[in-house]
């Protein structure tokens, strides 16, 4: 087992290196001007030259690459061609962002969607089975940063309960930052009061960000229960006579959650890209905004730095996901 | 530590006071304005960035030698209290307000402004452009503590005007920071002005807040103790701050946000005509487009009305100056849409036929010039003309219209007045030394140059604005562009913030010192 999982980290590398390559390679074949951009709408041909030296990108693209790669070593990120800031600088400010967001998405969306399958399982076909399946439907089908507006005209426009967008009041210091993650840092200094106000900033982009994964993780958690129920060691069970919940919870439960969680594993990598529209609804300040705007630049670095970002938190989610596996169902060996 | 039970208790309940909250006592128990922005202000160095946002900041925290304020804009005192231009027009003497002072305490000296124009033309990032080839190098001389001397080039009517960008930095601040990029490093993210106001907290891509300086030394004013620049990418999200209260000023609405507010207890709505021009350029370099005959055809074809229905708040354009500035036309005779007439103009051409498909590009995002251009393709029809729209990432954009072969046959583009002088758009956007950029790709009219240079170096202000008018019959003549129109900026202010004026240059880059907060 430790084995296996020191093996799987260790392979987190090449995969990377593999990445970097493709990625680096897209960012700077693709085309378009993105230093005569940078320069300014009235850069002469010297001062864009001189732009592109200064961010060495007169260099051949394998050297580039070579010196990108030796900086990523050392901590070096590189620059944002627009901003001039450290890409390092800007990732360690906006992931803990939209890690926190995406986090408190899925855990509500776990939170409610298992125990939601896991019943619309049990009373199949009934009314609550109907309900949560039109349901889910909808809300697998409406657009995110449609819900986003409905749920800050509801909640924070007419009811007034909730903040209407930002991570935190604007004239309020958040917690002093150990992990970026306001509600953590919160708890880890006893900040009861930025807590409390960093969840009623994290609810709704939370809540807009989760229903979908929550209908898909219902529906599957549904699907995969009323598959176990159907197993003849689950028959066997009944006819012997152990009692209903015993037969749920000890038997049926740890077998179907095991096949969600590798959809919930997923869901990680895909809130994680897809956080954009949420983030730009609510003021988020997160990756999502800042990779899109990167993009749009053709903002070499930072493109490259966020995709980076993304695919290691994936391989690592993917890592701890076979790890539950195994831990679940002990038919699974870690080998 | 150690999570207590009486901890988590504490946590709990904090959660369960989420309940009832008043936001809009957050902005407005204290002095502090709060400006929503969809745009960021990543790097503090006012010799390198630019955009809307760095002005903002910029126009703030550092003080250039003069200022701009009004409608229409006038040049005002900043560092300098008094200057002079010497006869030939070639020498400009500004003598420095002895009350000057940088954050650090520290006086303004003309040794300031002179390390400050020197950079600006080291770096040659940001504004530098403006003064290319006006102030050299070595140009600009300390006379005394606090009489800063510029020697020009050439004579340059626009000097004031560009000025108002050059700002002036703390030479004794940043030179212990200079290591081997001239500071760029530690004024990207540090303030070395002498503004009204400084940096406090701030974080990128989320909020930047300035605070009044402690050792102000700006005479009047307003009340103001600081502003949050909040960055607020929904314009959506913008019009429901405003309505709440949370912010007092949302700078990016839309046409559809603004008709949203109407009616808004607490919400004043400006509509502003600004230097920013739209026009669709034509590539008379490359492509059945180098026939006038056929750009003239084209020109009366347009359906200019639908394009101003469509446009939302704003008016057309009347040729290629925007209306109001020095040396603007309004008799000018510009193309209206006139079928008839395109036709003439279309039998005169190469293409008296038709047939072929022209291509046209534009940024893509932005709705308003994919209605413009659905509009082109419906007039373009008339003269059996077909069109290939093509909407592109920007940088794309950029780099293609670097050659007249990979340019488009039309270019939408929106262009901003920089400085409040009809120089910043006519040498942008028609003088024959900018083809292959996006401002201007492809126009030149040795006449047209010959008009603009002129107009740079005449000091007298009538006779400019008599050469500006030569120019635009001149252009017009050669019809290069569809001139479009003006958009009006769109702002939304609470009615509790005293003494906006707008000013068409760096509209949304608002100048703090005046407001007040009731």
């Amino acid at each position: 087992m430790l084995w296996y999982v020191i093996r799987r980290l260790l392979l987190i590398i090449p995969t990377l290196l593999g990445l970097s390559v493709i990625v680096f390679a897209i960012a700077r074949l693709l085309p378009g001007d993105p230093v005569g951009l940078a320069a300014g709408p009235n850069a002469t041909p010297e001062v864009i030259a001189s732009v592109a030296a200064e961010f060495g990108l007169d260099k051949p693209i394998p050297v580039q690459y070579w010196n990108y790669l030796t900086g990523l070593l050392q901590g070096d990120w590189g620059v944002s061609l627009f901003s001039r800031r450290p890409v390092a600088a800007d990732l360690a400010e906006f992931v803990p962002a939209t890690l926190e967001l995406v986090i408190a998405a899925l855990l509500i969306a776990v939170i409610v969607g298992i125990p939601l399958g896991l019943l619309a399982a049990i009373w199949r076909d009934g009314i609550f089975d109907y309900l949560t399946r039109t349901v889910s439907l909808g809300a697998i089908a409406m657009p995110r940063f449609f819900l986003g507006l409905l749920l800050q005209l509801a909640f924070a426009m007419a009811l007034n309960w909730l903040p209407l967008s930002g991570r935190f009041p604007l004239i309020e210091f958040p917690p002093e930052r150990i992990t970026g993650f306001y509600t953590v840092d919160a708890i880890l200094i006893g900040d009861w009061h930025a807590l409390g106000v960093a969840l009623q900033h994290l609810a709704l982009p939370a809540l807009a960000l989760s229903l979908s994964p929550l209908a898909t993780i219902l529906r599957m958690m549904r699907a995969s229960t009323i598959e176990v129920l159907q197993q003849d060691y689950i028959l066997t069970e009944r006819a012997l006579g152990i009692p209903s919940w015993i037969i749920l919870f000890k038997y049926t439960l740890r077998n179907a959650v095991s096949a969600t969680l590798t959809v919930i594993g997923l869901y990680v990598s895909w809130l994680l890209g897809g956080t954009v529209l949420v983030e730009t609804i609510f003021d988020w300040p997160g990756i999502g905004l800042y990779s899109t705007q990167a993009i749009l630049g053709q903002d070499f670095m930072p493109v490259i730095g966020v995709t980076l970002v993304i695919a290691m938190i994936y391989l690592v989610t993917s890592v701890i996901v076979d790890i539950l596996q195994a831990v679940l169902n002990p038919k699974v060996r870690l080998q | 530590m150690n999570l207590t039970r009486r901890a988590l208790l504490g946590g709990a309940a904090a959660i369960a006071a989420l309940a009832h909250l008043t936001p809009a006592a957050l902005a407005q128990g204290s002095k502090v304005m709060v400006l929503a922005s969809a745009v960021d202000i990543p790097n503090f160095d006012p010799h390198v960035a630019t955009g809307y946002a760095p002005a903002m900041l910029f126009r703030n925290v550092y003080d250039p030698l003069v200022r701009v304020s009004g409608n229409p804009p006038e040049i005002q005192p900043g560092l300098a209290s008094e200057w002079a231009l010497s006869d030939d027009g070639l020498t400009y003497t500004f003598t420095l307000d002895p009350d000057a002072v940088f954050h650090d305490g520290s006086s303004v000296t003309a040794e300031d402004v002179v390390w400050s124009i020197e950079r600006i033309l080291r770096l040659q990032r940001g504004n530098a452009w403006m003064i290319e080839g006006i102030v050299e190098p070595g140009a600009t001389r300390a006379l005394d503590e606090r009489t800063v001397e510029f020697t020009l080039t050439k004579p340059y009517a626009p000097f004031l005007q560009v000025m108002i960008w050059m700002f002036i930095v703390n030479k004794d601040a940043v030179e212990p920071h200079l290591a081997d990029d001239d500071g760029q490093a530690w004024l990207m993210s540090n303030i070395a002005g002498s503004g009204p106001f400084t940096m406090g907290r701030y974080q990128t891509g989320n909020l930047y807040q300035l605070m009044r300086a402690e050792n102000d030394w700006h005479p009047g004013g307003g009340n103001l103790d600081g502003a949050i620049w909040k960055i607020t990418r929904e314009t959506s999200t913008q019009r429901l701050m405003v309505a709440r209260g949370e912010a007092h000023m949302a700078m990016d609405l839309s046409a559809e946000d603004m008709k949203a507010l109407d009616g808004t207890d607490g919400v004043d709505l400006i509509y502003e005509t600004e230097y920013r021009t739209f026009s669709i350029k034509m590539n008379t370099q490359d492509g059945p487009l180098q026939d006038v005959n056929l750009r003239r055809a084209i020109s009366y074809a347009y359906d200019y009305d639908a394009m101003l229905a469509a446009a939302g708040p704003a008016e057309l354009m009347t040729g290629p100056l925007p209306t109001g500035i020095l040396g603007f036309d309004p008799e000018l005779e510009v193309p209206r849409r006139d079928i008839e007439k395109a036709r003439e103009y279309l039998a005169k051409s190469e293409y008296a036929e038709g047939g072929f498909t022209l291509t046209a590009r534009y940024a893509s995002g932005y709705e308003n010039m994919r209605r413009w251009a659905l509009i082109l393709l419906e007039s373009l029809k008339e003269l059996n003309i077909s069109l290939d729209i093509q909407p592109t990432a920007w940088p794309d954009i950029v780099s293609s219209v670097a050659r007249p072969e990979t340019a488009p046959d039309f270019h939408f583009i929106f262009q901003t007045a920089n400085y409040a002088d009809p120089d910043n758009i006519a040498y942008a956007a028609y003088h024959s030394s900018r083809n292959g950029t996006w401002q201007n790709p492809t126009y030149g009219n040795p006449e047209v140059d010959t008009l603009i240079e002129q107009a740079r170096g005449e000091i007298d202000a009538e006779a400019r604005a008599e050469i500006y008018g030569e120019f635009q019959r001149a252009v017009v003549a050669d019809a290069p562009d569809l001139f479009g129109v003006l958009e009006k900026r769109k702002l939304a202010l609470r009615d509790n913030v005293r003494n906006f004026v707008f000013t068409p240059v760096a509209a949304n880059a608002v100048e703090l010192l005046p407001l007040s907060l009731d």
